[in-house]
């Protein structure tokens, strides 16, 4: 048997670690950041029956981070009485979608067509966003089951982006700054966004601008929303085995380093 | 005729008059303006875009049947062949709805797949902590600094929380990544303005095949 290296007793380590911690079932309490508390007082503030328009940016690989962040936002949204409109302008968010609202719906029984509808995926993102900002109707003539767009009562109010009170972006990558260079830029509609924690200090100058209205990020961001609104999920679950990795990684570090350090010393002697 | 159709010149007209075109279109509210942007977006661009992707199903279909004649990692070619024949047949055949077995295979076996291959950047991560990220000089041990802060700061719960350690990691944040974030975004817009006028006034002309 080839003899294990360094780096293989380390991915042992990292395995055992989340396994660990996600067999413990235990869920931590929180703080909450201002940022996921922005996002809810933002959802919040939108009177009862805003169609809000739901945008899954995202491949079908960020899912365990897309997943709790997407259905977080649905339930509070339908919660609030919001109408949703989903679209997806990445080909791999279209079954996820349709899926995410599927099921938020039905646990707040919602009804298809009258309280949210799926208009499925559009290719080349930035036409989707111009062409929707002109027409919605002409840039998805039917929904993902294949229902004509007027035969859904919900849809015959809404004909063009201006119609939207937001657009939520729910993105793994840089896709949401095409709603905000062309849907906020060119029509005024306003953007917010949850989207993956590598991707947030990307996002940081349009929030800080003004032109992001709020961005929650990452599994942390979706564990302090399932606090906000007071329901468990998958953040709030892997919050325990995310802590124990992080401290997992900052332990290899410091080993790293004072292996070293001591070499170089001993270099240094000889 | 057709000579005069290849040539380079006419695509560079067509790509000027159409960069000229949505430039004008995108500040425009008069409703031809709003008419043509709307058949542009929804037609033309989809048309290309479909070409584009027949494009690419017949680059990946050759490149995998050649890799298999020649027997390179053709087990894996060939299951990549089949899963790109298969979805098509799967979503014509029974559609894409709810319990439809395009859904099911997306469901079971694709998204399992590459969440998979993506979470495998953790061990990667693991190994880099152990074996890459040292402190060999000032700028990397500032580096390692701040993703100390950053990962503990993200790591800690209700009331364990260091005020200090979330006011560093706020100002990390604030200050030296969103300058740096601000300062490649300009660089960016700056670029793309650049390289969209070079086109449309055809300086930049790699896309015809270079400057032969």
């Amino acid at each position: 048997m080839k003899k294990l290296e360094s780096r293989h007793w380390a991915f042992l380590g990292l395995a055992v670690v989340v396994v660990a911690t996600m067999l413990l079932n235990f869920e931590p309490k929180l703080d909450i950041s201002p940022e996921a508390k922005r996002m809810h007082s933002f959802i919040d503030s939108l009177p009862a029956g805003s169609i809000v328009m739901v945008s899954f940016d995202h491949e079908a690989s960020a899912l365990p981070e897309i997943k709790p962040l997407a259905l977080a936002f649905l339930r509070h949204a339908f919660s609030k009485g919001h109408r949703l409109v989903g679209i997806a302008l990445m080909a791999e968010g279209t079954a996820v979608g349709y899926r995410l609202m599927d099921q938020a719906a039905a646990e707040y029984n919602k009804r298809y067509g009258v309280d949210y509808a799926f208009l499925g995926f559009q290719p080349q993102i930035i036409a989707a966003i111009l062409s929707m900002g002109e027409s919605i109707k002409q840039t998805f003539p039917r929904d993902y089951s294949g229902h004509e767009y007027d035969s859904l009562p919900m849809l015959r109010e809404i004909r063009k982006l201006s119609d939207i009170s937001a657009v939520v972006s729910i993105a793994d990558g840089n896709l949401a700054t095409h709603w905000i260079e062309y849907g906020r830029a060119r029509f005024n509609v306003t953007v917010a966004a949850f989207v993956t924690a590598v991707m947030v200090t990307s996002y940081d100058p349009y929030v800080s601008s003004g032109q992001l209205r709020a961005m929650v990020g990452g599994l942390r961001g979706a564990a302090e929303y399932e606090k906000l609104i007071g329901i468990g999920g998958a953040g709030r679950r892997a919050m325990l085995a995310q802590a124990a990795s992080h401290l997992y990684v900052l332990a290899l570090i410091l080993v790293g380093n004072v292996i070293y350090f001591a070499s170089r010393a001993r270099k240094g002697r000889g | 005729m057709v000579e005069i159709l290849m040539s380079r010149r006419v695509a560079q007209i067509v790509c000027a008059v159409f960069g000229v075109l949505l430039f004008l279109l995108f500040f425009s509210n008069h409703p031809t303006a709003k008419a043509v942007t709307l058949t542009v977006t929804t037609q033309y661009w989809q048309v290309i875009a479909a070409f584009a992707l027949i494009v690419g199903a017949v680059s990946f279909m050759r490149v995998n049947f050649k890799s298999m004649s020649r027997k390179q990692d053709a087990p894996f070619r060939a299951v990549g062949l089949l899963g790109m024949v298969a979805m098509p047949i799967l979503a014509l055949g029974w559609g894409i709805g709810g319990s439809s077995p395009f859904l099911w295979v997306f469901e079971n076996i694709q998204a399992p797949m590459q969440s998979t291959v993506f979470a495998l950047l953790a061990f990667f991560v693991a190994s880099a902590s152990l074996r890459g990220f040292r402190a060999r000089s000032v700028p990397a041990a500032i580096l390692l600094l701040a993703a100390v802060v950053m990962l503990l700061s993200r790591s800690w719960f209700e009331s364990t929380t260091s005020n200090i350690l979330m006011v560093t990691s706020d100002w990390l944040r604030n200050y030296p990544s969103m300058a740096a974030r601000r300062a490649i975004l300009i660089g960016i817009g700056l670029g793309s303005l650049t390289t969209s006028l070079r086109l449309i006034v055809g300086i930049e002309r790699t896309w015809l095949g270079g400057n032969k």
